[in-house]
């Protein structure tokens, strides 16, 4: 029954990106391009990042929390900002609305990410006869990402592409942006620091994942109000 | 330019191709990613001139059970546990004579018999010859293994045990292990050989003496037999005597080594394979003398299990008692015994030509008409492929104190023999001389002995174990020859005797349609979701409405 187990991890690691796009109006507006963009500029973005950790980072011997290596690691891991706004900005792929365009971008994001983290690793382990929650895990975590995702570009959108936002939100956003963007340095502080367990942290991914979900969908309909 | 696009396109269909080629070659990557990977060793297989023994297959795919299973539930595709210490006998004994259908056996030895009271260790014995005797002789059509027990291992088994105890079918989360060994089937044994290392010490002739000398052996066969062969060490049967005959053999080779204390004897070593086998490689070492030398040869001291019990040894002969050779042989070594506090019993035993069992190594010298007695301590004939070195023969149960005295007596036997002493009161190889009994020489041999499996058909020719061997005698004798014969046709063995066991913990198919069951609601739950808060609630009920109604809608 392995395949099947396979099957059904998959289902959870990369059904919910589908159903969003399927679900939400991205698929009557065919952004499927802009997704796609996104996916490739997120493919170079990993490439950069991929250098750039192996000229910078040592190569750490076991699990160890390290703080200098961890700050250098989250600074890397800016460039995938940097990757997402190049992401927002220079790609027009069709005039599609700014509102479609960071949902996307988003998507295309998490699905890419997805794919080169999760796809492998399920393809070996789950077919396995050992049984494990691992993947399973896995697969909520790539929710908790694809909502991540979709949230940074929403604030993204916000800073780079909105002009006349509210200033009182401006600080708001910048901050929410920053935790965002730090999230893999913080689960991963969670998981080797403090030694959490796998499901601990997941649950805790999915947690912070609804609640910056939340709070950017009030950032970003208390900065349409004006406009509207 | 639109042939441009045209080629495109087949170059695109083209490795569009080669995606599913890829994945196939991934999915042949083979998985190994257990939770425990144990070493496991398998029950020797083995044909008596086509009866077929021991286990029969070696590749194993089940589900695992305890003995605590729940009653009357079917066996044929489960693997049991059983630990050696707590042995169900009558258990084992009815599935294996009654032919009950079971998916494989895994026996749980101890791993440290050191650490356990002598009442437990003798326990733990008692069971293990039973245990072996019965599926030695017992045609078992399931694979059946035998591996140590650790802490892997434990937790597994406290697992499986909790698990059935409560009777609840195995789930991921209750615990459902499956064992599985990949292992081939397994092949017969091309020509299984028998290796006979014989050493040479020549004693000294007088000037001008034509005849021959007289020569005096001392034999020990070194193979083992047992219910695992990869396990089967017998330190006792027969790795005492090979220890116990090196060290004669060092003794007489310090006396042979100056010309003064050179007797007027030759000595013959001989380490003879097949022993387990009806003494086979004796049979056609003293086959391959020359006439002359067997009948130089005064008489055979064959040494065999002498290193553990009491103070009892038994000397086996088949010639009658009355015998003169045999008398003097018996006095001599009861001569020596009394110093040394032994208790020496004579047994006698007639040999029948037309029975093809050699229940002792002399009586392959006998049937030769050359005069031989086998010193153990075993009171009784053991019967074919018993007392052979198995499961429960190991280093625990042997006591170098027993070897030392067996080497003294043999070798202080021979020396009074050689040097005419007989009947006088004289200590040669006496504590705190040169020519003292090395106590940790007999160890350490005795150490190695009891590491090495040596069930002769899975012996190469070149085997470091009869090289080790051969170059001790070469160092103590001066001259040594091995001899390489085949065994004997009735037998037939198989291979594969070790196999490593993979430990899967397994999910059960409800498991996985449940969880089918509850992704599939939360994708449907996550897209109705999607669709009411982007869309609203009517879109959702128009989505399952019939096409003509959105088209009504869009006018």
């Amino acid at each position: 029954m392995t395949i099947f187990h396979f099957f059904n991890c998959a289902i959870l690691t990369f059904g919910p990106h589908a159903v969003y796009y399927s679900a939400t109006p991205l698929s009557e507006y065919d952004t499927l391009g802009t997704s796609v963009k996104a996916a490739l500029v997120y493919l170079g973005t990993a490439l950069v990042k991929l250098v750039c950790l192996a000229t910078f980072l040592k190569v750490s011997e076991g699990d160890i929390f390290d703080p200098y290596q961890e700050l250098l690691k989250a600074l890397i891991g800016f460039i995938d900002v940097a990757g997402l706004y190049f992401a927002l900005t220079q790609l027009t792929h069709r005039n599609i609305s700014q509102n479609h365009k960071f949902q996307a971008v988003g998507l295309g994001w998490a699905f890419a990410d997805s794919v080169l983290h999760r796809l492998a690793p399920l393809w070996v382990g789950a077919r396995g006869l050992e049984f494990t929650w691992d993947y399973i895990l896995q697969g909520l975590e790539a929710n908790a990402n694809l909502v991540l995702s979709i949230s940074l570009a929403a604030l993204g959108s916000l800073m780079w592409l909105r002009k006349n936002k509210p200033k009182t939100l401006i600080p708001i956003i910048y901050l929410c942006a920053g935790i965002v963007a730090t999230m893999p340095s913080i689960t991963s502080y969670l998981r080797r620091g403090l030694g959490w367990h796998l499901p601990k942290v997941v649950c805790f991914e999915l947690f912070t994942s609804l609640v910056m979900a939340f709070i950017s969908w009030q950032l970003f309909s208390a900065s349409q109000r004006p406009s509207a | 330019m639109g042939q441009k696009k045209a080629r495109d396109r087949e170059f695109i269909e083209s490795m569009y191709s080669m995606i599913p080629l890829v994945f196939i070659l991934v999915a042949c990557v083979e998985l190994c990613d257990a939770a425990t990977v144990v070493d496991v060793y398998r029950l020797i297989q083995y044909d008596i001139s086509g009866a077929q023994f021991g286990s029969r297959l070696a590749t194993l795919n089940h589900h695992a059970a305890s003995l605590h299973f729940p009653p009357g539930s079917d066996l044929s595709r489960t693997v049991l546990i059983i630990p050696v210490r707590e042995f169900n006998f009558t258990f084992i004994k009815e599935y294996i004579e009654r032919k009950q259908p079971l998916g494989g056996l895994l026996f749980l030895l101890p791993q440290m018999l050191s650490s356990y009271a002598k009442h437990q260790k003798e326990r733990i014995n008692t069971v293990l010859v039973e245990l072996e005797r019965l599926l030695i002789h017992a045609n078992i059509p399931y694979p059946v293994y035998f591996a140590f027990e650790d802490d892997d291992i434990d937790a597994v088994l406290a697992d499986i045990k909790r698990s059935d105890a409560s009777g609840q079918p195995a789930t991921a989360t209750t615990g459902g292990f499956k064992l599985v060994v990949s292992a081939p089937e397994p092949k017969k044994v091309a020509s299984p050989t028998v290796s006979n290392i014989q050493g040479w010490l020549p004693g000294q002739k007088a000037d001008g003496e034509a005849n021959q000398l007289p020569t005096i052996a001392i034999v020990a066969s070194y193979d083992t037999f047992g219910a695992a062969p990869a396990l089967s060490v017998g330190s006792d049967s027969n790795g005492s005597g090979v220890v116990a005959l090196l060290e004669i053999a060092r003794l007489f080779s310090i006396l042979y080594s100056n010309t003064k204390t050179r007797g007027r004897y030759n000595l013959l070593f001989g380490l003879t394979s097949g022993g387990p086998y009806n003494y086979n490689g004796t049979h056609k070492w003293l086959r391959s003398f020359d006439q002359r030398l067997r009948e130089s040869i005064d008489y055979a001291i064959c040494l065999n299990s002498i290193g553990s019990g009491d103070n009892k040894l038994y000397i086996h002969v088949s010639k009658p008692p009355e015998n003169a050779y045999i008398r003097q042989i018996f006095d001599g070594l009861s001569n020596v015994a009394e110093v040394l506090g032994l208790e020496v019993g004579l047994k006698h035993k007639k040999i029948n030509i037309s029975n093809p069992r050699v229940a002792w190594e002399h009586e392959q010298f006998s049937r030769l008409r050359v005069t031989a007695a086998t010193l153990s301590k075993l009171s009784v004939a053991p019967e074919l492929l018993d007392s052979a070195g198995g499961l429960y023969d190991n280093r625990h149960f042997v006591h170098e104190t027993a070897i030392i005295r067996g080497v003294k007596l043999v070798a202080e036997s021979i020396a009074r023999h050689i040097y005419g002493q007989q009947g006088k009161n004289i200590e040669i190889f006496a504590d705190d001389s040169s020519l003292a009994v090395n106590p940790s020489y007999i160890r350490s041999w005795l150490d190695l002995l009891s590491r090495t499996p040596r069930v002769a058909p899975f012996l190469s020719k070149n085997d470091p174990f009869i090289m080790a061997l051969k170059k001790e005698l070469a160092d103590l004798t001066d001259e040594v020859n091995v001899q390489h014969e085949v065994l004997d046709g009735i037998f037939t063995f198989y291979e594969s005797t070790k196999a490593r066991l993979n430990i899967y913990q397994v999910a059960s198919v409800t498991f996985d349609l449940l969880l089918l069951l509850v992704l599939g609601s939360y994708l449907i739950v996550l897209f109705s979701f999607l669709v009411i808060t982007t869309r609203g609630l009517d879109d959702l009920i128009s989505l399952f409405r019939r096409p003509p109604s959105r088209k009504v809608k869009t006018a």
